[in-house]
């Protein structure tokens, strides 16, 4: 056992990333930045590399075909991780193109291995290479071979070097199974943006990862003024359940929602790390209902996060949560962007979770959440939704969703998503007519697993907030917001 | 931010007035340290639109600097500065010369930002510490 290869894995400093490559980047692997022009290769590589270099383990960025060095010293610098002190002393920035000129490859390699041999680096960068194969076209392009025996070369060689290494390129996702470059590497790191409609998304796949458990799919990330932050996609670990992860005393626990009698028609509170969806149509009092909810957990010394997508920060809610707020009882997850995707807010809401030990989390609500997405994201909402929501309740906090009803007096929806399943129990709120008058009543549809009240009963709105009010058990077809007078 | 920049011009400065035997020759020798080391960086390419990029530039005041194409021969790619220092009074050669190394070195500065552009040519002409420039150029 002892005997075994214990690979390093280095901490890349690129946020999220570490998470993505399932522990960090093995030192002495050969990895592969691939993507098309503009995805953030060069930034990745050079935040990984200042990240990682210092006077013990140094660094060689050779810059071979890819944008001018000048530029990239130039732009590169606006990032806080450029740190000019490492330059030269840690870090080496070598061009190549003069090796290049003449268009001998072996020149190039040779003039690699020399300047490795000299600086001993632990860390190996080149950037980058543009494949010549063009989809389509094929093996007649002159100059093809020698460069694909070059970058097979190269890999064989940078293996070699007991030196964690990086071949930086631009390539077209067709060209990803012929080139036999994807074979040698050790990693693989898939860069692209996407256009979807009139927004862009920036997403990063590891597509390979030997020898570690990476997390698979699609992961998108930003590249703001502090450099590449990735954002993980939340995904179901394999044998965690949603909510495995409660302590067995937990289970058991209900929580109050804040609402007098509520907890009684929920059958005692709501069970612990569940989700629980409040819908109704617009001004029935989700919101309220969410406030109170929150409320009720600071009353109690919880703290809770809201993400609230129906109205922008600065009209912030009503008195009550703008006060819980301002006292740091609940965080707010600032939702203006209109391009996020789901694993962002997931990320934000994970991060002030953790921060403020929260216990309850309101999302208010699934439609301005959708709204706010970019709208590749929005086309399978609900999967993602359903996602978070499993995130969410495996780290032992209870949600309270709300959900816009569209007013329909003729059938019964709990949602527009059909999201009704992801939650563990649902209130409907609604408006009916009665004896000349809109009235508000409310019903508690499902608790899962659970005993729940089966009533339908009046509420009003004051300013104490929401006010149970009696049974409605004289009429008949009340969700339908026509009730009659029973028989 | 200004401080530094003065300490490049400072360098300069007293490198070109450190000059005063063959002062084409030296002056060709310190582009040739600097050029190994900027070539290095940021390659041959670039390093050759900022050299036209400062002759033009500087041969508003030294017309006769107007020839300043690099030769083709890597070795000796500064041969056509030679030839018209050489040409020269060691006074206005020197002069030249300064002025062209500061007009280079502020385009590259421009580019890459102060910071690194006098890291690059302390490197280059091998002056170690800040303090030891502003140190020669007070002894002058």
């Amino acid at each position: 056992m002892s005997d075994r290869v214990n690979i390093r894995r280095l901490a890349t400093g690129v946020p999220g990333l570490d998470n993505l490559l399932g522990g960090g980047l093995p030192e002495f692997s050969f990895n592969l930045i691939a993507g098309t022009p503009g995805s953030g290769k060069t930034t990745l590589a050079h935040q990984i590399m200042f990240s990682l270099a210092n006077a013990d383990n140094r660094a060689l960025f050779f810059t071979v075909l890819g944008e001018p060095a000048l530029k990239m010293l130039r732009y590169q610098q606006q990032f806080p991780f450029f740190d000019i002190d490492k330059v030269n002393e840690s870090i080496r920035f070598v061009n190549l193109s003069a090796d290049l000129l003449d268009g001998h490859f072996g020149h190039v390699l040779a003039r690699i291995t020399e300047e490795v041999k000299d600086f001993s680096p632990c860390f190996v960068f080149v950037d980058s290479f543009r494949s010549v194969v063009q989809s389509g076209k094929g093996d007649t392009t002159k100059g093809m071979p020698d460069l694909q025996r070059f970058i097979q070369q190269l890999g064989m060689q940078m293996t070699s070097w007991q030196a964690t290494t990086f071949l930086i390129g631009e390539y077209l996702a067709e060209e990803s199974e012929s080139s036999p470059i994807f074979t040698v590497a050790d990693g693989i790191l898939w860069l692209s943006q996407n256009l979807h409609r009139n927004s862009v998304v920036r997403k990063m796949q590891v597509v390979k990862m030997r020898g570690q458990s990476q997390a698979t799919g699609l992961h998108t990330f930003r590249i703001n003024d502090e450099g590449i932050q990735v954002f993980p996609r939340a995904i179901i670990k394999p044998g965690i359940e949603a909510g495995s992860t409660i302590a067995e005393s937990d289970r058991e626990r209900r929580i109050p929602v804040g609402v007098p009698g509520l907890d009684e028609m929920l059958g005692g509170g709501l069970p612990f790390g569940y989700s629980m969806l409040v819908v109704g149509p617009s001004g029935s009092g989700k919101t309220i209902l969410a406030t109170q909810f929150l409320a009720e957990g600071v009353r109690r010394g919880e703290a809770g996060v809201i993400a609230a997508f129906e109205k922008s920060p600065s009209q912030l809610l009503s008195k009550q949560l703008n006060a819980m707020v301002a006292d740091g009882k609940v965080g707010v997850i600032d939702t203006r962007s209109l391009d996020l995707s789901i694993d962002q807010i997931l990320h934000d809401l994970i991060e002030m979770i953790g921060r403020l030990q929260a216990k309850r989390v309101v999302i208010d609500s699934l439609s301005g959440f959708e709204l706010a997405l970019a709208p590749e994201f929005q086309e399978d909402f609900r999967v993602s939704l359903y996602r978070m929501i499993a995130e969410l309740t495996n780290i032992g906090v209870t949600i309270l969703m709300t959900s816009e009803l569209e007013d329909r007096y003729t059938d019964l929806r709990f949602s527009p998503f059909g999201s009704a399943f992801l939650a563990d129990a649902i209130i409907v709120q609604r408006y009916i007519e009665i004896t000349g008058q809109f009235k508000r009543v409310t019903s508690v549809v499902k608790v899962r697993g659970s005993e729940h009240s089966k009533d339908i009963r009046f509420f009003d709105i004051t300013d104490e907030g929401i006010i149970l009010g009696e049974t409605l058990s004289e009429y008949d077809g009340i969700m339908s917001g026509r009730p009659t007078v029973s028989q | 931010m200004e401080t530094s920049g003065r300490s490049r011009h400072q360098i300069i400065q007293s490198l070109t007035e450190q000059n005063t035997g063959n002062v084409a020759a030296t002056a060709i020798n310190q582009w040739e340290l600097m050029a190994a080391q900027i070539i290095s960086i940021v390659g041959e390419g670039g390093f050759n639109a900022l050299y036209l990029r400062s002759a033009f530039l500087a041969s508003s005041i030294f017309p006769w600097l107007a020839t300043p194409s690099l030769s083709i021969q890597v070795d000796d790619r500064f041969a056509n500065l030679r030839t018209s220092l050489e040409g020269q009074t060691p006074e206005q050669a020197s002069a030249a010369n300064g002025l062209l190394l500061i007009t280079f070195s502020d385009i590259l500065a421009s580019l890459i930002g102060e910071d690194l552009t006098t890291r690059i040519l302390r490197s280059a002409w091998d002056i170690d510490a800040p303090s030891q420039a502003g140190k020669e150029f007070n002894h002058e």
